[in-house]
């Protein structure tokens, strides 16, 4: 590796830089962080439930109060504090720029401080813990009266009001808003205007052109949610009442603009892990993606459809039966898309020479079990079970097997996959798979039997089920208790990826250039790349998944191999 | 297998400037955010049984109005500095006075903007007082300091085109900039018809 910049401080190298490699590792770190920090919130409220009125290990006594704050953070943290910057902003800062062969953003500086808005945004929501009345405590989607300091706030006191747990989230989240923005803006200008010489629209990577279609519909999305957070931290601080009925406000206005974005950001989370199994599925198996052109456009679709499904969450908020009806067919609808996508990998998957190396595992894993949660959401998408299920554990149970699989396989599909590429070293495959069916296993033993006590019709937020004989009759508290067993479990087999994860950064196993034999650009260059990626950079002659091309010696073809049949 | 042809420099694509293209993606965002509050306006305006509330102070349409015009003719001087600007190829000082102008009456818009909120304050139209006056001052508000933004970016141009090394870098910050002066005055008659006149 050449040296193209004069030597750096530990400051300037990696805490202040402007390189897209440092940037999305500093975002990857960030997010496994706070993955820790929600982890053990969920640790804390899932031993309650199993076992209410006991002590908690490494905690003690959990109120009711605090257990509702503490499942109001988890939620918080695992979407916008571990979704958003893992899956967004570390995969794009750290792959867009290679992938498409430049040497980083359009924006470095911005990108820079992105990383640092977002970091402040983390600290400002861990704050909220500490003041006075603690962390807000009424559900992740901040609901007004619960988020609006009750109705009869009229004339609040504005700085006590400010630093309350309330007013704290609404600023963190709209932090990590700005963060996310800056880095959207960036990914979009830096794809559409920084490519490789060669790389047409159908030549880019199927990752990119999700990650990209995320951070719009993110843009799109996030407007309305902003202009709806001010005037909830307005309902707080200032005593405004948009969200009180009693002066003509309306706290249905609140759900319909928190929604708007809140659930196209499911799909923002959803995409980018979708774009890295594209990545993994057709190496594994040693042939072509199936159907490239067909997965992009379906992405392209669920996008348009992504917002105009949102009132779905809110069928028993007394919506016009009509609208109902329409958000239904509009959700049930988006799964198509989806289901396409799918079909194209499993298709992907069919009659190729498959290996079961450790990121296609994840990979596999990830399939699998989003096909549960996908089917799952069926039913809740249709309002005349959502209006039976609503609140249950059916739809908690639902949502990790979308979410789940979504953050954290596709985040370790990922991490495995490219692990060698950000720091040239190779992970232990054995701990690899250890890691991966430890944390299978424990993911179904924990949410699988939920779906059982949602059907039982029992209710997502009550913290100790002991004390309504009626609907904690077993076996649905021995199912609890399962749950938490293996939600300790699957903590507990993270630490196995923390272990190889380090020891092999401590080792000297170096990897080879392109170990997976892939064929995207990022593996031309060396491991860990050099500060401008390329030298040269590379040109693109061919889409990114020749496989097993029927005159080539090799079964894989890099893109910047000149195609004779085209060009 | 190993690249025939490669380039030293990384390529790029030059048909819309990073900046301008930038600022695109961030009026959208913005749009949807007026979107956000223009439409939870709507909706509560259409929910309430009398509106404006007969026991708040109305709005000053008429010097709003004047205000408006000063507004839109700071985007007509803006579009005139770029096309001259783009016409002579350079940027001299009568561009650079042009620019100013536009900043002198932005600034003229958001100083009477100032004094009718202290009246109106003053007549008790507060942020608590009533939902009509809650939804007044962030609207409103939001403009303001969209326009106070749009003033720092323009000081800024003004500074930085005299400083640039090249005309090529100069103008596209003015393509940039001039961006966002245009939605922060195109939104305008969209709120004045909307809060204004009820």
């Amino acid at each position: 590796m050449e040296n193209l910049h004069h030597k750096k401080s530990f400051w300037s190298k990696y805490i202040f830089s402007t390189d897209h490699k440092t940037i999305g590792i500093q975002y990857m770190v960030m997010g496994m962080f706070m993955a820790g920090v929600g982890g053990y919130l969920a640790y804390v409220f899932r031993y309650n439930l199993a076992f209410p009125g006991k002590s908690i290990p490494f905690y003690g006594m959990l109120g009711a109060e605090q257990y509702n704050a503490f499942v109001t953070i988890h939620g918080m943290i695992m979407v916008f504090w571990v979704g958003m910057p893992v899956l967004l902003s570390a995969f794009g800062n750290f792959l867009i720029p290679i992938m498409i062969g430049t040497d980083d953003m359009a924006f470095p500086t911005l990108n820079a401080l992105s990383v640092q808005i977002f970091f402040l945004s983390a600290v400002i929501l861990i704050a909220s813990f500490f003041v006075p009345g603690g962390a807000f405590g009424g559900g992740w989607t901040m609901y007004p009266p619960f988020s609006a300091g009750g109705y009869l706030n009229h004339n609040p006191d504005f700085f006590k009001a400010l630093f309350s747990g309330t007013s704290l989230l609404i600023l963190a989240v709209a932090l990590e808003f700005v963060a996310m923005l800056m880095g959207g803006i960036n990914f979009l200008v830096t794809t559409v205007n920084k490519r490789a010489k060669g790389m047409t629209p159908w030549k880019i990577p199927v990752i990119i052109w999700f990650l990209n279609i995320g951070a719009v519909i993110f843009m799109f999305s996030v407007g309305p949610l902003v202009a709806g957070a001010f005037m909830l931290l307005f309902d707080n601080v200032l005593g405004t009442g948009f969200y009180d009925p009693h002066r003509g406000g309306d706290p249905m206005l609140w759900e319909h603009l928190f929604w708007f974005f809140g659930h196209p950001e499911v799909y923002v989370l959803l995409l980018p892990s979708l774009g890295v199994l594209a990545e993994i599925v057709p190496v594994f198996s040693r042939k072509p993606l199936f159907a490239y052109k067909t997965i992009i456009y379906l992405a392209l679709l669920s996008a348009f459809l992504s917002v105009l499904v949102w009132a779905h969450h809110q069928f028993v908020a007394g919506i016009d039966p009509r609208m109902a009806t329409f958000f239904s067919i509009g959700t049930i609808l988006i799964s198509i898309p989806f289901a396409g996508i799918f079909l194209s990998y499993m298709a992907t998957l069919w009659g190729g020479k498959i290996t079961m190396k450790v990121p296609m595992l994840w990979a596999i894993g990830f399939i699998g079990l989003f096909l549960i949660g996908g089917l799952t959401g069926l039913f809740l998408g249709s309002n005349t079970f959502d209006i039976y299920a609503h609140d249950t554990y059916f739809v908690v149970a639902h949502f990790h097997y979308t979410l789940f699989p979504d953050i954290f396989f596709g985040f370790f599909a990922a991490f495995y996959f490219w692990f060698p590429k950000f720091s040239g070293k190779e992970l232990n495959p054995k701990l690899g798979k250890w890691h991966f069916w430890l944390t299978f296993i424990f993911f179904n033993g924990l949410f699988f039997l939920l779906f059982f006590n949602g059907l039982a019709g029992q209710h997502r937020r009550i913290n100790d089920y002991s004390s309504f004989s009626l609907i904690s009759r077993e076996p649905y508290q021995t199912f609890e208790q399962i749950a938490t067993i293996s939600a300790i479990g699957l903590i507990l087999s993270q630490f196995i990826f923390l272990y190889n994860f380090i020891s092999t950064l401590r080792s000297n196993r170096k990897s080879v250039k392109n170990p997976w034999e892939s064929t995207t650009l990022e593996w031309l260059s060396d491991s860990p790349p050099p500060h401008g990626n390329f030298n040269p950079y590379p040109v693109v002659y061919r889409g990114a998944y020749d496989y097993s091309l029927p005159d080539v010696p090799e079964d894989f073809t890099p893109q910047n191999v000149p195609n004779p049949n085209n060009n | 297998m190993d690249t025939t042809i490669a380039t030293s420099k990384p390529f790029e694509r030059k048909a819309v400037p990073n900046g301008v293209l930038a600022m695109i993606l961030l009026l959208i965002t913005e749009a949807m955010l007026y979107g956000g509050l223009i439409s939870a306006y709507i909706v509560n305006k259409a929910g309430a049984m009398v509106w404006p509330p007969p026991d708040q102070p109305r709005l000053p349409v008429e010097v709003t109005g004047v205000n408006t015009l000063i507004l839109l003719s700071s985007a007509v001087v803006l579009f005139f500095f770029s096309r001259r600007v783009n016409k002579i190829g350079a940027i001299d000082s009568k561009s650079t006075n042009i620019l100013l102008v536009t900043i002198l009456l932005g600034a003229t818009f958001l100083t009477i903007q100032g004094t009718e909120w202290a009246r109106l304050i003053g007549y008790g139209l507060t942020t608590h007082s009533s939902i009509y006056g809650a939804f007044f001052y962030t609207l409103i508000g939001a403009h303001g300091l969209h326009v106070f933004a749009g003033l720092c970016i323009l000081f800024y141009l003004y500074f930085s085109i005299r400083k640039a090394s090249s005309f090529e870098i100069a103008k596209n910050k003015i393509s940039t900039c001039i961006l966002y002066w245009y939605f922060v005055v195109a939104i305008w008659p969209v709120l004045y018809r909307l809060v204004y006149f009820n």
